[in-house]
């Protein structure tokens, strides 16, 4: 009779292994063959035991194998751990899985073979790295041995294989002939089938008097520490702490940290969370009122009851009053001009100054902030909170020239680097007859908002805004305090209206009109000063490029309405003048087309269209116009929005709570009245708020990971955090299901 | 290649290399069972994982219900018997005990029900061989059959179905843990006309609910009846032992593999020592036998009801000095064990000595020389009667 015994971890395939074995056995010449495991515990990664008897006469043993003819080891490692040679037949031999050669293991004093399974199985896709599944390459390597038709192994592996037959017949036909070792003679263990079983020693007494005495307890006990049971060694998957990136951050494109402000808020460290902000994004106050809020669209809390109001947080942060901004020294000879204070122009100049550089903005209007300044009215944006933030750049060095109209060409010489952030000031044309009858949007935002001209807009006048964006809204709003009763018309549905939802809410309660699928067709003259404004109705059609349903006229729906001013909100482009005569494309980055000085670009002028967009293209701008000068490589940064998934999450053991909505102020008259609408969240308001953060993919110290594992062998630290101990980690990943947000991998 | 292999030892049968718990799970299909409630549990749950698996893929063709515990297993299993179907689950230890009260109910509603054991101890938790669950449920009316080998639970469970409609009892087919469970072995598979031509369709029982018919089962009995509902079942477990016999010489002769309610190996006039086993053990101790030409070997295939008369004619040549070696791989927290209890009870009045060794329990491993120590000591004799040897 032959016997087998094999050494593996629970999870390598042995089990299977052997039972292949005793079928092979079974086929190559109707042997009687026996093959069981010996389970300890049920656990992925603990030492286990299979045996294998292969006999032409019936096996009269149901035993485990105490004296094997060949010891087949499918983890090196656990030739340290376990007492693997133990009761070798003389003359029987040791079969390793190992990148070593046989030579490495002379000290075992058996007939040593080697093959590299695991390398072989990876190769063939069998199994990852953490666990390769080398059963296949085993079973190969072992019919090289018994001198057995390996096709009969190949066949019999194809088919008793749970997956990948293919795969693990050639590892099994690659194991076959790269096994290495002495030189025997084929099917050397073959002639072991006509050896019999030794003897083993035997007893002659009873156990009876070897149990320790009665101690009061018929059942297993531990007294002992933990400790000293150390199972770190079954690890085949390692756990470990990761900081995987949230919705809110990979959707920021300022690229904030929204998890970690949010976070320090919760704990009352408003400067420190002022601070987390200001790295990636000078402009809070005002983003904290007028941004869409990419992170709060994106965050996971939304699947659970309402995501985290993030921007009533930062809005608290932005006017938090913290330290006044210290002034940056100069550092670098090089001098750099930027064209425009808007939000893309003043981050880039704040940036380059906190690296050293003499930065001068040139701003054509008499005041700083670009659409900020002039695009946003003061019911939603006071001035004394845009100036603060521009206040706070002015103080950290960068110097911005008012009223200065210039171009390119001009600045050549002069500075070494010149970023062009002009914006998009210009208001698109209707393209419709009698163009000029109507009133451009963002020229009547920027005279009322600088000059308060309020372009004869009289109360009581009827005013039709055609568009649908924020523009469109704002200067509803804007016409409503100057006491006229505005409707808009939009040729889409309000599902399909760029403005930011709150917005078109708050014109609505105030008394706004709307009047949906609606497009205009012309203007007349009507005597009184009036204009004559012909309609027609749409209807939505096949969805276009941006995936929302295009708007297509209804035939003989046409009608003309009597309004006092039509003004046009329908899109907005750049004014060229800065780039001179240079025949360029504005983009973001290094622009070509200019030869006497490098120009770059940024902003809305761009790409993007919000003050988020407008601030990280002023980030990177930055970080291009610095690598330029010191002539390093220039890599964009990824703008990737992998990162913590809804799916990813353990929305259990969250509990739900109400969002903390900012307060709104409501007037019965808003004549006259350009008082902010929002008047944000109270403090207390705030930091509650700040505690429904979900921490996705980060941890947060709850514990979960400790509650629940099984070992004990995660532990809180001195200070507070979590530690996993390897000592005692199984691996077995329990960790990783329950952790809440996805902060645990392996 | 084809994966099986057809030989003339066994006309109508394929060789196959395959696990006890497969072997089971296989003979339901080949007994066309038309219901299998279950649960699972270690090291019982590739029985049931198997029949799952051949259900879904349309091999067997039976109704699968996962229930939630193993009470409502052998409750549903009581159910669907009574309605007619052919029933077959498996257990094993804490499942087993769980199911304990139902057990009770299922045998006296006379279900010829067949369940597999793979026996477990219950505590201290182990989830290795060991027959204490199975042994322990010995008074619930149950009739069990305990299997050396692979091939011997498969036609274990085909002979079981026979005596269970036979005589309108349920069956319990006990296997080894791990040993037997989980060990892949030579068994021949006999093709599906050879077991429907031993075992017929299932026959109404004498319980089985008839719609046109309704009735309500299972009432109080007051005590002045209660004798009349337990003669009869009195009755049909007397007859246990023969009809078992009988349907085993019927099998040998279908299917060509021999089989008893006991086995005596080398038991003779020259036998000293006699080692009375169940299941797997056996097999080690079949090997260790042959270098032992006075001792012999009595396996207890049949164990409840107890086979008295088989057992008394098979010892019935031993001299009056030979001695009773009984191997216990269970804990019945008396003195002695299950099977001593048995044997001693059988055996009541006549001149042969038993000793008592309680080897293997908890699934502890008992190797050819555990069994020779174990004949050492019974050859030494003494006055210890019953010794642990592990």
């Amino acid at each position: 009779m032959l016997e087998v015994r094999g050494h593996a971890r629970g999870g390598q395939g042995m089990v299977t292994a052997f039972e292949i074995l005793a079928k092979v056995f079974s086929r190559l010449d109707q042997f009687n063959v026996q093959a069981f495991p010996a389970f300890g515990v049920e656990r992925t990664g603990a030492p286990i035991q299979a045996f294998l008897r292969v006999a032409r006469e019936a096996i009269l043993n149901r035993s485990n194998v105490y004296q094997p003819h060949l010891i087949v080891v499918f983890d090196e490692s656990l030739l340290q751990q376990v007492p693997v040679l133990e009761g070798i037949k003389p003359g029987g031999a040791l079969l390793i899985n190992t990148e070593r050669p046989s030579s490495a293991f002379a000290e075992t004093g058996a007939k040593v073979f080697t093959v590299p399974a695991t390398r072989i199985s990876l190769d063939f896709g069998l199994g990852v790295k953490s666990l390769p599944i080398v059963n296949a390459a085993m079973i190969g390597a072992v019919m090289r041995l018994t001198g057995g038709d390996l096709n009969i192994a190949l066949e019999a592996i194809r088919d008793n294989v749970p997956g990948k037959p293919d795969a693990n017949a050639h590892a099994a036909d690659a194991a076959y002939d790269a096994l290495e070792g002495p030189h025997m003679p084929d099917a050397f263990l073959l002639q072991m089938l006509a050896e019999d079983q030794s003897a083993a020693p035997v007893l002659t007494e009873p156990a009876n008097e070897h149990y320790p005495a009665y101690s009061g307890l018929d059942a297993p006990a531990w007294s002992e520490p933990m400790s000293k049971n150390k199972t770190g060694n079954w690890r085949l998957n390692t756990p470990v702490y990761l900081n995987k990136r949230p919705p809110c951050n990979s959707n920021c494109p300022a690229g904030t940290d929204v998890r970690e402000f949010v976070k320090l808020a919760s704990e009352q460290r408003f400067a420190e969370a002022l601070h987390v902000i200001y790295a990636h994004n000078p402009f809070p106050s005002v983003c904290g009122r007028v941004c869409p809020h990419f992170c709060e669209q994106h965050c996971n809390r939304n699947e659970l009851d309402g995501g985290v109001n993030i921007g009533a947080i930062e809005r608290f942060l932005g006017d938090f009053p913290g330290d006044a901004p210290p002034l940056r020294p100069v550092l670098h000879e090089e001098r750099i001009a930027v064209i425009g204070s808007g939000p893309a122009g003043l981050t880039a100049a704040l940036r380059l100054r906190e690296q050293g550089y003499a930065v001068t903005v040139f701003e054509a209007m008499p005041q700083a902030g670009g659409m900020m300044r002039v695009g946003i009215p003061k019911f939603r944006l006071p001035d004394a909170a845009l100036d603060r933030e521009i206040d706070r750049i002015r103080q950290a060095g960068v110097e911005i020239v008012l009223n200065r109209k210039v171009s390119v060409p001009e600045l050549a010489g002069a500075f070494e680097a010149v970023i062009v952030a002009a914006g998009a000031h210009l208001g698109s044309a209707m393209h419709i007859q009698n163009e000029h009858l109507a009133l451009e949007g963002l020229t009547f935002l920027r005279g009322f908002k600088l000059q308060g001209e309020r372009c004869g807009i009289q109360a009581g006048d009827e005013i039709a805004v055609i568009g649908g964006g924020n523009t469109a809204i704002d200067v509803a709003r804007t016409a409503l305090r100057l006491g006229a009763k505005p409707t808009i018309y939009y040729r889409r549905t309000g599902k399909e209206m760029p403005a930011i939802a709150q917005e078109v809410r708050e014109a609505q309660a105030e008394g706004v009109g709307f009047e949906f699928l609606i497009a205009p067709l012309s203007m007349q003259e009507a005597p009184g000063g009036k204009t004559l404004l012909s309609l027609t109705r749409m209807e939505l059609g096949d969805p276009d490029q941006s995936g929302r349903r295009r708007p297509v006229p209804v035939a003989g729906s046409e009608f003309t309405i009597p309004t006092d001013k039509v003004i046009a909100a329908i899109g907005q482009f750049t004014d060229r003048a800065a780039f001179g005569e240079a025949v360029c494309k504005a983009a973001q980055g290094q622009m070509e087309g200019f030869d006497a000085i490098p120009v770059f670009g940024a902003g809305d002028m761009a790409w993007g269209g919000t003050v988020a967009e407008a601030v990280g293209s002023g980030n990177d701008v930055a970080l291009e116009v610095q690598a330029f000068l010191r002539k390093q490589p220039y890599q964009p940064p990824l703008r990737e929005n992998a990162g913590v998934l809804p799916g990813m999450m353990n929305y259990n053991y969250y509990m739900p709570s109400v969002r903390h909505e900012g307060l709104e102020r409501h007037s019965h008259n808003l004549t006259g009245d350009f008082a902010e609408v929002n008047t944000g969240i109270t403090e207390a308001d705030l930091t509650a708020e700040a505690a429904r953060c979900l921490h996705c993919g980060d941890c947060f110290r709850c514990g979960n990971c400790m509650n629940y594992c099984p070992d004990a062998a995660i532990l809180m630290d001195e200070e507070g955090r979590l530690r996993i101990d390897y000592d005692y980690c199984k691996g077995c990943g329990i960790c990783v299901q329950e952790c809440p947000c996805s902060a645990i991998d392996f | 290649m084809n994966s099986t292999i057809a030989n003339k030892k066994y006309p109508r049968h394929r060789q196959k290399v395959m696990k006890g718990n497969f072997a089971a799970a296989e003979a339901a299909r080949l007994c066309r069972v038309d219901f299998v409630p279950s649960y699972p549990i270690t090291p019982q749950t590739s029985i049931v994982e198997r029949i799952a698996e051949m259900v879904s893929t349309g091999e067997m063709d039976a109704t699968y219900i996962n229930m939630d515990s193993e009470h409502s297993v052998f409750a549903a299993a009581k159910g669907a018997s009574l309605a007619g179907a052919r029933v077959f689950t498996a257990t094993a230890g804490q499942g087993l005990f769980y199911a304990h009260e139902v057990l009770h109910a299922i045998a006296h509603l006379r279900l010829p029900i067949v369940a597999c054991n793979v026996g477990r101890p219950s505590f201290p938790w182990n989830i290795w061989s060991d027959q204490s669950d199975s042994l322990s449920q010995r008074d619930t009316g149950w009739v069990q059959f305990y299997g050396e080998s692979s091939q011997e639970v498969l036609d274990t469970v085909i002979q079981a179905y026979r005596l269970a409609e036979a005589l309108d009892l349920p069956v319990l087919v006990v296997l080894d843990a791990f040993y037997q469970s989980h060990t892949s072995e030579n068994v021949w598979m006999p093709d599906q006309d050879l077991v429907d031509a031993f075992l017929p369709a299932k026959r109404p029982g004498v319980t089985a609910i008839d719609m046109d018919h309704p009735q309500a089962i299972g009432g109080l009995v007051p005590p002045e009846h209660y004798g009349k509902f337990n003669y009869n079942y009195w009755k049909a477990a007397c007859e246990v032992e023969e009809i078992a016999e009988q349907i085993a010489t019927e099998f040998t002769q279908q299917f060509g593999r021999s089989y008893h309610n006991v086995e005596a190996v080398n038991i003779g006039p020259q036998t000293k020592i006699v080692l009375v086993t169940v299941s797997s053990i056996t097999t080690t101790a079949r090997g260790v036998i042959r270098e032992h030409p006075d001792v012999g070997l009595l396996k207890l295939r049949l164990f409840k009801p107890f086979p008295k008369m088989t057992v008394l004619d098979a010892l019935r040549d031993l001299p009056p000095d030979a001695r009773l070696a009984v191997m216990e791989r269970n804990f019945m927290g008396d003195r002695e064990g299950a099977l001593f209890q048995e044997m001693q009870r059988a055996l009541y009045q006549r001149p042969l000595e038993i000793m008592d060794f309680y080897a293997g329990v908890g699934g502890k491993d008992v190797p050819p020389a555990t069994v020779t120590r174990i004949i050492e000591l019974a050859k030494k004799g003494g006055t210890q009667q019953v010794m642990w040897v592990e």
